[in-house]
């Protein structure tokens, strides 16, 4: 099996590499037997990488300790579950499963691209199998999954299969950790499609509309998928460390942000190509800073130049992600620079209170973001290397930046989509803006009243109701137009309403998503915290919640020992919930954790760690978190995903845009062919 | 216009004053004080996260953090204390001083800077005010006006016969 993978590997280079030569020759000399068979190419790459992750996960599923990826990441005992998950437990696995999503989106861009599209395809398929063939040779040469373990002895060095695996980092053994990393990495890779087109655009000067209604959806999915990557990580962050949080503005956090900030940004300014033909250089820049970002995350969690609690796969890969890096940056930059005469606004703007500024307003903080995320994130390493002093740059200097901008961000969220295309006067303005200001004032009072005393919550708090009144008013008045015109009721006329145009829509689902998760985000302000050594009979207060431990029990499986905590809650004087802290320690790799216990309602989270035992007392040490609404976090993810898929699915209008768009191009086909 | 100017104002104004709203002024607690502080055990987390119980740096820090609090010192003191006795990479936040200042400042100055990039583009981008065509009219002279009222009522024009 080892062999078998290395040799999937090796004939994925050598198809990556043809591919890239074809589509590069086939571009050239427009010839369509070179192109396909660089198509062809792409789909073999797919179907070697495919060869060679069935072979490591053969190797993982049969214990196959003698592989010494297999052997430093699985071991006998292990669920099933978890020993798919080691696939991309290990820097040599991830990198290989990074490669074979690649391959994935590359084939699939092919084949849905085989009637579309037709000039730009061989320069896509060049920039997808270039960046294939950084990362299959990445896999083959540098960080290899198939190498065999051995051993020095007198005889010469001899095959060596170890009993049994050294085992998965505890800290993975948790569900959400099996998909928040193909998630994320979903993500990641799936920037290089739209980053892809936009190559082949500039090198085809074919800078219309077309690559970018192309990339919209190729941007879509990946954004929504590390979104979703992101927010899994945050919840196993909060399930697995025991800190009673899910966002530290680590590092490695960080490197997930980045991307999914541009691609934000992305995504709106697109916007205002389609209906102006505005923004065409900025959107370039934004593609290719996003594609950037992506790999500069996958540098940044690899090869160790950060620490990082989130970093499992570190190895000294850093300097040829430095090199692929300045090859992405000096060739897109170039390419931009070259064909900037073709990327001249078709229009202007008619009005600074216009929907095109409010985009413009919403890019530029978006992008400010990027910045201080990036600045905050390599910050020790500049000051390491300007003052050779170390600093460190934590979560009071991200919040003390990021908050203030994401609060504009979340006004402009309400704000941006009430403004109308080209201008908007004083009348509409105060039409749109007026009950959502006097409901979000008066609501601000109410809470102050209320005792939220805490200025960013507070201000969280009030712009979030501002910004859902703002969206909700949208559906309500659009559906009411519905129920006037065409004789709907209320659900008619919604889902009428909604499926006429899901693009935007579906954009407002997203927002009221990104309401849902800051309101989750205030809830931080006014987290409580106790502590306290525990045994049967002992009992600990927080808030309201009275904890009682009615015994600690030891229990053994075959993959970790444990001690269990049983904890009685009440609320109030009521019977709330039961609650089972553990401390696990993993045979295999030796390491204690903790799983923490958490009783979520919609109000607020009561989250119970055993963080260990009490050396002198033998009694259990329980820190208890009552946590507001950190509920509305995974609701506000989930709303964001939903409205995302809407947003994805063609409406009326579109599909028939789509359809005359077809018969123009097979016209125009017909006409080359005579 | 004043409208316009006013809502960006208003905007950047709230946004300074969430800015400048730093939660220096409260008093400090151990709680408090552990989440601006990291913990040197290399577990890369701040003193109140450390997820290593026994700790050996959260033992040896809290204490002085407790011992300071109870003497009556500030947030900023006890946290200049730390940063002289274990180096400044124990602040969860670079130091507002000397080359780590630019860490703070860089940020808002990216922040400024796009919006007066957005400004600009925004002008150079937007459309010239329609400008009224010709000249104003000047008044008709009375003579030609008699002329053509004789003319027409001659040609029996707009009569309504």
């Amino acid at each position: 099996m080892n062999q078998l993978g290395s040799v999937g590997l090796i004939a994925a280079l050598a198809f990556a590499a043809f591919a890239v030569g074809a589509g590069v020759i086939g571009g050239k000399l427009r010839s369509l037997r070179v192109v396909r068979s660089a198509e062809r190419a792409t789909l073999a790459f797919f179907a070697m990488v495919t060869v060679a992750v069935f072979a490591l996960e053969y190797l993982i599923l049969t214990n196959d300790f003698h592989n010494a990826y297999v052997a430093a990441h699985s071991n006998r005992d292990l669920f099933t579950f978890y020993k798919v998950a080691a696939l991309w437990a290990g820097q040599e696995g991830s990198l290989l499963f990074w490669t074979w999503l690649l391959s994935i989106y590359s084939a699939l861009a092919v084949l849905l691209n085989r009637k579309k599209n037709r000039q730009l395809m061989p320069y896509v398929v060049a920039v997808l199998m270039g960046t294939g063939a950084f990362f299959s040779s990445l896999v083959l040469f540098v960080a290899n999954p198939f190498q065999e373990l051995s051993l020095a002895s007198p005889t010469g060095i001899q095959p060596f299969t170890p009993p049994d695996g050294s085992g998965l980092n505890p800290l993975l053994q948790y569900h959400s950790m099996v998909i928040h990393p193909p998630m994320l990495y979903l993500g990641y890779v799936g920037m290089v499609v739209p980053f892809a087109f936009a190559m082949a655009a500039l090198i085809t000067r074919q800078l219309g509309d077309n690559w970018i209604r192309t990339t919209r959806r190729w941007t879509m999915v990946p954004w929504m998928l590390l979104g979703l990557g992101i927010l899994l990580g945050g919840n196993w962050a909060y399930a697995v460390l025991g800190w009673g949080g899910y966002w530290g503005w680590d590092p490695v956090e960080n490197a997930s942000l980045l991307p999914w900030l541009s691609g934000t940004a992305f995504l709106h300014s697109v916007m205002i190509q389609e209906k102006r033909g505005m923004l065409k250089v900025w959107n370039v820049v934004l593609v290719i800073t996003t594609f950037f970002l992506s790999i500069f995350g996958t540098f940044l969690t690899r090869s160790g130049i950060v620490s990082s609690v989130h970093a499992f796969a570190q190895s000294n890969i850093g300097p040829f992600f430095a090199v692929f890096l300045s090859i992405i940056i000096f060739f897109s930059v170039t390419l931009l620079f070259l064909r900037l005469d073709h990327l001249k606004s078709e229009n202007k703007l008619d009005s600074l209170v216009s929907r095109e500024s409010g985009f413009l307003f919403n890019n530029w903080i978006l992008l400010a973001l990027v910045f201080a995320v990036l600045w905050g994130t390599l910050f020790p390493l500049i000051s390491k290397a300007v003052q050779d002093v170390s600093v460190t740059v934590g979560a009071p200097f991200f919040n003390k930046t990021a908050i203030p901008m994401g609060l504009l961000l979340l006004f402009l969220t309400g704000a941006g989509p009430l403004l109308a295309w080209r201008k908007t006067s004083f009348q509409s303005l105060k039409r749109n803006f007026l009950v959502p200001l006097i409901i979000a004032g008066a609501s601000g009072a109410i809470l102050l009243i209320a005792g939220v005393r805490h200025f960013y919550a507070w201000m969280t708090l009030v712009l979030s109701i501002f910004v859902g009144v703002c969206i909700l008013g949208e559906f309500w008045k659009g559906a009411r137009t519905r129920m006037k015109t065409a004789g709907e009721n209320f659900a008619q006329a919604l889902y009428n309403l909604t499926m006429q145009n899901t693009r935007r829509y579906g954009g407002y689902v997203v927002h009221l998503g990104i309401v849902l998760l800051f309101i989750g985000f205030a809830g931080l302000a006014f987290k409580t915290h106790a502590k306290g050594l525990m045994q049967e009979g002992d009992l600990l207060r927080v808030k309201n919640y009275l904890l009682r431990c009615d015994g600690l029990v030891n229990g053994d499986t075959p993959n970790y020992e444990y001690t269990r905590a049983l904890i009685t809650v009440t609320k109030n004087g009521h019977a709330f919930a039961s609650v089972h802290p553990e401390k696990r320690f993993y045979k295999a790799s030796q390491q204690p954790t903790s799983y923490v216990s958490i009783h979520p309602t919609l109000a607020e989270d009561l989250y119970v760690v055993l963080s260990g035992l009490d050396q002198d007392t033998g009694k259990a040490v329980i820190e208890v978190f009552v946590n507001p609404l950190v509920m509305w976090v995974w609701i506000g993810g989930v709303v964001v995903f939903l409205g995302t898929l809407l947003a994805l699915v063609p409406s009326r209008v579109e599909r028939e845009m789509a359809e005359i768009r077809r018969t123009q191009e097979m016209a125009v086909q017909a006409n080359d062919a005579i | 216009m004043p409208f316009k100017w006013t809502s960006i104002i208003l905007v950047l104004g709230l946004f300074a004053a969430s800015m400048t709203r730093a939660d220096g002024s409260k008093k400090p607690t151990l709680e408090s004080i552990g989440d601006q502080v990291m913990c040197l055990c290399g577990c890369v987390a701040t003193l109140n996260h450390c997820p290593h119980r026994d700790c050996a740096t959260v033992a040896e820090i809290r204490p002085i953090i407790e011992k300071e609090i109870a003497e009556g010192k500030d947030e900023t003191t006890i946290l200049q204390d730390l940063a002289i006795r274990f180096g400044v990479r124990v602040l969860a936040a670079p130091p507002a001083r000397g080359f780590s200042l630019t860490a703070w400042i860089l940020p808002g100055v990216g922040l400024l800077a796009g919006l007066s990039f957005v400004v600009v583009i925004a002008r150079r981008w937007r459309k010239p005010a329609p400008v009224a065509v010709g000249v104003p009219a000047k008044p008709l002279d009375p003579k030609l006006l008699a002329a053509v009222e004789e003319e027409r009522k001659a040609s029996g024009l707009g009569t309504g016969g």
